[in-house]
């Protein structure tokens, strides 16, 4: 708890530079655009936050991200069925983790390799059927998904909350969350003490799949449009929120609440930039930058910890 | 080496130790893991720095700043895990670091390289091709190589660490017969082994180190070949203890057989291995160390693979993995749990639940308050001594781990528990609690497997006990007949 | 099974991607016309070049248990400098040590992260891509840098004894690697490196400059390679390169060096970015889209991972110990 509230702090210090600095920062539309923002990255950093949990990683996210968008996007058109398209955005997404969490429990493929692999493949398919075309133009109630508001505040934001809740509900009060930090912690202890590690590992692994296949759909409904490289800027500001937010890549330690506190620090920083009319190229590198600092400080705090037995 | 002594963060490894070594003559080393063994070795060759003391080579004091130092001083250590790179060829190994030079800056002479490795090996009498990459040598061969390097660097103080622990028996009389070649030659050899047996056959002297400090030193290796002196070598490596009552009493009718093991091979090395016990029984499980007690003690618990035969609680032959055998009552409180035993960056909540889940949260909804009050309960119960349940078990004694998983199982509901070593490295009052929680274990119609290398531990705390030697069982020993004495002449060669 | 070996390093005879390798060339040059030509085959050479010259760094910080995923960003970055620099006149000499520097510069700072701070190579390299490529795309404003002169194109597309400069760039630098492997001490610590790291440090090596050094020449290499792809596109962009660490990593990976343990060989490399460069050159003379390469590239690394599990897991049955991994 106490590193969540360094991290609003944190957020809360950057709200208040922009504000000083810019004139549009502080106003009810820039505020609900960036939780908006946050609210998509955060989406899909939920299930990634969960293989990290694990001591692994889901390198594929994004391009599994711009896969379910696209293929959902495809079925709609052709099918004219919001609910198959989001069946096959959801249904890919799932599939992809199910490959994912194979190839690492029963293959014993490292987890960042197996899904690096997994993400070009990923984003080869979507080129391939995709090829340079634009899938446009989706149904307005559909729309409202991504674009629509709610009681005055945008509706993904409702899906992130509901996320969050969920994924807390999961994280905290559920047999299977406790055991998920376990393995991180010791994966071999966990085995050692009766936990199903290849089961949840398999489990956490589709779950990332799945939201993304979710974050697709919610990205789909906002863009009103899919091509193929949606997915592709997607990955680093995942991981990084994730990393922002506490959660050690070493396993068994962080939060989503820190991953959503992630994601906003993120978008924050990206929404600073671009208000202060920053070149919109800075932000790889600022994201690149904000990655190195975040690991190091992953690398610094688990060495502390160990010298102090 | 005089009066060393080293500390590291939390524990002192060495109080004052001093270790001397002559000329042609091969000086057995012994203690416990964690005795200092190690830490004393690798301040001789340099890798760590003596906060005091000296250490002086032929009666002139050294300074030993880097392990090039040592070497050049004609130290040369072969540890226990071979410091061979796998994907270079034995010249190359042989030689790191020392390559003799090419023409160009930074290349290597590969032909006098080849040559010099070859020269060496000859003088080992090993056939072995030099372009053969380390990975593809057997153990035997790649202790020969690691030789070779040491010769090659004009050891003249040769220490090595466990050597004959992975060797066949052919195998182990090669190393014997090239030792006393060395110790002819003039080389002083420090060799540290838990093979208690090979101390008559190729020691000169002995020293006991225990807990970090001198214990004993024995001028005459040869008293060794007798059984009497071994055991009372073993006490001195494991301590007296002070005091401690062991068992309130023993068993006197144990009740039915909770486990059955029948004709088990596991694909770690363990063969045809059969054994019972009983509810309210403390069976133990003797040998020396490399005998296979933990394997076959990983083996019934699931977690290395059984190949053939069966493992059965309560007349149920038990399914593969531990998710099985935990679920049917078996609780597993290994040898080193630091790292298996625990997580220990989670809390003792955490970590006391981890086994439990099942039987304390059957819906799969997780209670912190319900966690806690187990926890709790536990932490009473077996009198753990941390300020919360929440603290991280980083942070606890070594007793206090231990029954913090210990108490994992009792909140998993286990009847039957195999105990590691259970008392290593835990102070005497924590040693006697845990015999007391033994004890209410087996009260209460549980039943016990325990490993253990102190012997008189295993004499006054177990009802009866198997004795392993080389991955099988070959013996068994009724409450009569167990003695120290008893477990040594089936654990070893040849009695 | 001893063959000559690579130095200190010992190889299997016939790495198996080489009779991949030669399956693949025999299917497309039945099924696809044009493809089994002299032409086409300089053109899968020319193609090669490039990656080949991040394949072969790529092979050593692999066989070092690391890992370099920002190279492709740092092979554009120094890309949009060898440009400006020739768009600004400085000739090629000096606009090449720029872009060798910036190269150089990026590989240490990955050495630096990994080795002297700890960081997993993965996420630290994947931060250098980011700055590489935000640096980039800052530099240029999303847009190519052209007006390079004439003098690069030229010396790209001549052809010293009838083969193109940059096969020869290749093969220099595949002769320099195979040279470096198997007859410094800078070879044989880095196989050292990552079969046994300790074992290098208790020989008393500086095996912390070592490592370091692997990066830095993966950088280094990265700035040469700008200046083949520069001259074959006439012009530095942003981001020209996206992908390739993906295709050296893969092509690392077919060729049978292993993240574990030390093992490597640069000769499989070579085959494993010819095999790459064969299949690109096959699906396209075969009319098959290029997307779907870059997917079955992807399952290829896949396949390549298990087989090398599985052979590890073979041998390791098949020994009693092993040597620490």
């Amino acid at each position: 708890m106490k590193t969540i509230a360094y991290r609003l702090v944190a957020v809360a210090l950057i709200g208040v530079a922009l504000t000083l600095t810019t004139d549009v920062f502080l106003t009810p539309a820039n505020l609900l655009n960036v939780l908006r923002q946050a609210s998509l990255t955060f989406l899909i950093a939920s299930g990634l936050t969960l293989t990290i949990l694990t001591a692994g990683l889901d390198l594929s996210v994004g391009a599994n991200v711009g896969l379910s968008a696209c293929l959902a996007a495809t079925v709609m058109k052709s099918t004219d069925s919001i609910a198959l398209g989001v069946a096959a955005g959801l249904g890919v997404g799932a599939l992809v983790g199910v490959v994912n969490g194979l190839m690492i429990t029963l293959l014993k493929l490292p987890p960042f390799i197996a899904t690096y692999g997994m993400l070009w493949t990923l984003n080869g398919v979507t080129y391939w059927f995709m090829g340079g075309d634009t899938i446009h133009g989706f149904s307005p109630g559909f729309r409202q998904l991504g674009s629509g508001y709610w009681l005055g505040v945008p509706v993904p934001i409702y899906v992130m909350a509901a996320f969050l809740v969920a994924g807390g509900i999961f994280t905290r009060y559920t047999t299977f969350g406790h055991e998920v930090y376990a393995i991180g912690a010791n994966r071999e202890a966990a085995r050692l003490s009766g936990v199903p590690v290849r089961a949840r590992l398999n489990l956490v692994y589709v779950l990332s799949g799945a939201m993304a296949g979710l974050a697709a759909i919610v990205y789909l409904a906002r863009l009103n449009s899919a091509e193929a490289d949606i997915g592709e800027p997607l990955t680093l500001p995942a991981i990084a929120a994730v990393l922002i937010g506490g959660t050690s890549l070493f396993g068994g330690a962080g939060s989503l609440s820190g991953t959503l506190a992630g994601a906003l620090t993120l978008t924050l920083v990206v929404n600073g930039m671009n208000l202060l009319a920053v070149d919109a190229n800075w932000q790889p590198l600022v994201t690149g930058v904000i990655v190195i600092l975040a690991v190091w400080m992953d690398v610094m705090t688990r060495q502390r910890a160990e010298a102090r037995v | 080496m005089r009066g060393i002594s080293k500390r590291f963060p939390g524990v002192r490894a060495l109080d004052d130790v001093s270790l001397d070594a002559n000329a042609g003559e091969v000086h057995f080393l012994l203690g416990q893991n964690g005795a200092g063994k190690s830490t004393l070795m690798r301040i001789l060759c340099g890798a760590h720095h003596p906060d005091a003391g000296e250490i002086l080579l032929n009666g002139a004091p050294v300074r030993l700043t880097s392990p090039a130092d040592a070497r050049h001083l004609g130290v040369a250590v072969i540890f226990q895990e071979f410091s061979l790179v796998p994907y270079l060829d034995l010249a190359q190994n042989i030689f790191l670091g020392r390559e003799p030079r090419g023409v160009l800056p930074g290349t290597i002479d590969h032909r006098r390289m080849h040559a010099e490795a070859r020269r060496l090996l000859d003088t080992l009498g090993v056939d072995l091709d030099t372009r053969t990459p380390a990975h593809e040598l057997g153990v035997a061969h790649q202790q020969v190589v690691e030789i070779a390097k040491a010769l090659s660097q004009n050891a003249r103080i040769l220490v090595m660490d466990e050597p004959t622990a992975a060797l066949s028996d052919h195998e182990i009389d090669r190393l014997f017969a090239r030792i006393r070649a060395l110790r002819a030659d003039g080389v002083a050899i420090i060799y540290i082994s838990h093979r208690l047996q090979e101390i008559a056959a190729i020691g000169d002297r002995v020293t006991v180190l225990r807990d970090g400090r001198n214990v004993a030193s024995f001028a005459n290796a040869g008293n060794f070949a007798n059984p009497e002196n071994l055991a009372n070598l073993v006490r001195l490596m494991v301590g007296r203890q002070v005091e401690t009552t062991y068992r309130q009493k023993f068993c006197e009718q144990p009740g039915e057989i909770v486990l059955d093991v029948r004709d088990v091979d596991a694909d770690n090395g363990v063969h045809g291995a059969s054994l019972t016990v009983r509810a309210g029984e403390v069976v133990g499980l003797a040998g020396l160390v490399g005998a296979g007690r933990s394997e076959l003690a990983r083996a019934i618990f699931g977690a290395d693979r059984v190949v053939s035969g069966t493992v059965s609680m309560n007349g149920t032959p038990l399914g593969r993995g531990p998710v099985s055998a935990v679920r049917a009552g078996v609780g597993l409180v290994p040898e080193s749990r630091k790292t298996e035993g625990l997580a220990l960056n989670r809390s003792v909540a955490d970590n006391v639940l981890v086994a439990g889940m099942r039987k304390v949260f059957p819906s799969g909804w997780y209670c912190a308050r319900a966690a806690a009050h187990v926890a709790s309960d536990i932490v009473s119960r077996l009198k753990i001594a941390t300020p919360s349940v929440g603290r991280l078990t980083r942070f606890l004694s070594g007793g206090n781990q231990q029954k913090v998983v210990i108490g994992k199982w009792f909140a998993a509901g286990s009847r039957f528990f195999i105990f590691d070593e259970p008392t290593r490295g835990i102070d005497v009052g924590a040693k006697a609690e845990i015999y007391g929680v033994i004890d209410t274990l087996v009260a209460g119609g549980a039943a016990v497997l325990m490993i253990s290398s102190e012997l008189p531990e295993m004499v006054a705390v177990c009802d009866r006990a198997y004795v392993m030697r080389d991955k099988r069982i070959v013996g068994d020993l009724g409450r009569a007949d167990l003695s120290e004495a008893n477990i040594l002449r089936l654990a070893m060669h040849h009695e | 099974m001893n063959s000559p070996p690579e130095g200190g390093h010992y190889v299997r005879a016939v790495p198996g991607a080489a009779y991949l390798l030669a399956i693949l060339i025999v299917v497309f040059a039945i099924f696809g016309s044009g493809f089994a030509t002299v032409a086409n085959v300089l053109n899968i050479g020319v193609q090669s070049s490039v990656l080949l010259l991040l394949a072969l760094p790529m092979t050593l910080i692999i066989m070092s248990e690391g890992l370099d995923l920002s190279m492709s960003a740092v092979l554009s970055l120094a890309g949009v400098v060898l440009a400006w620099m020739l768009m600004n006149e400085h000739g090629l000499p000096a606009a090449l040590a720029a872009a060798v520097g910036v190269g150089l510069a990026f590989g240490v700072a990955n050495g630096i992260l990994v080795v002297a701070l700890g960081l997993p190579p993965f996420v630290a390299t994947l931060g250098t891509l980011g700055v590489a490529q935000g640096l980039a795309l800052v530099l240029t404003g999303g847009q190519s840098v052209v007006g390079i002169g004439d003098v690069l194109p030229a010396v790209y597309d001549s052809r010293p004894l009838g083969l193109p400069f940059s096969i020869w760039i290749a093969l220099a630098a595949f002769l320099v690697f195979r040279f470096t492997l198997s007859k410094t001490r800078f070879g044989a610590y880095v196989s050292a490196i990552g079969g046994n790291r300790e074992a290098l440090v208790l020989a008393g090596v500086r095996a912390n400059l070592h490592h370091l050094a692997v990066y830095a020449l993966g950088g280094a290499m990265a700035g040469l390679a700008a200046l083949l792809l520069t001259g074959r596109m006439s012009a530095g962009h942003p981001t020209a390169a996206i992908g390739m660490e993906f295709d050296a990593v893969a092509a690392v990976i077919v060729g049978g060096t292993s993240f574990e343990r030390g093992k490597g060989r640069l000769g499989g490399t070579l085959i494993g970015v010819l095999t790459i460069g064969v299949v690109k050159n096959g699906l396209n003379v075969l009319a098959i889209s290029s997307s779907l390469q870059v997917a079955s590239i992807g399952v290829l690394v896949i396949v390549a991972l298990v087989i090398d599990s599985m052979l590890q897991a073979v041998g390791a049955r098949r020994r009693g110990r092993t040597l620490p991994a």
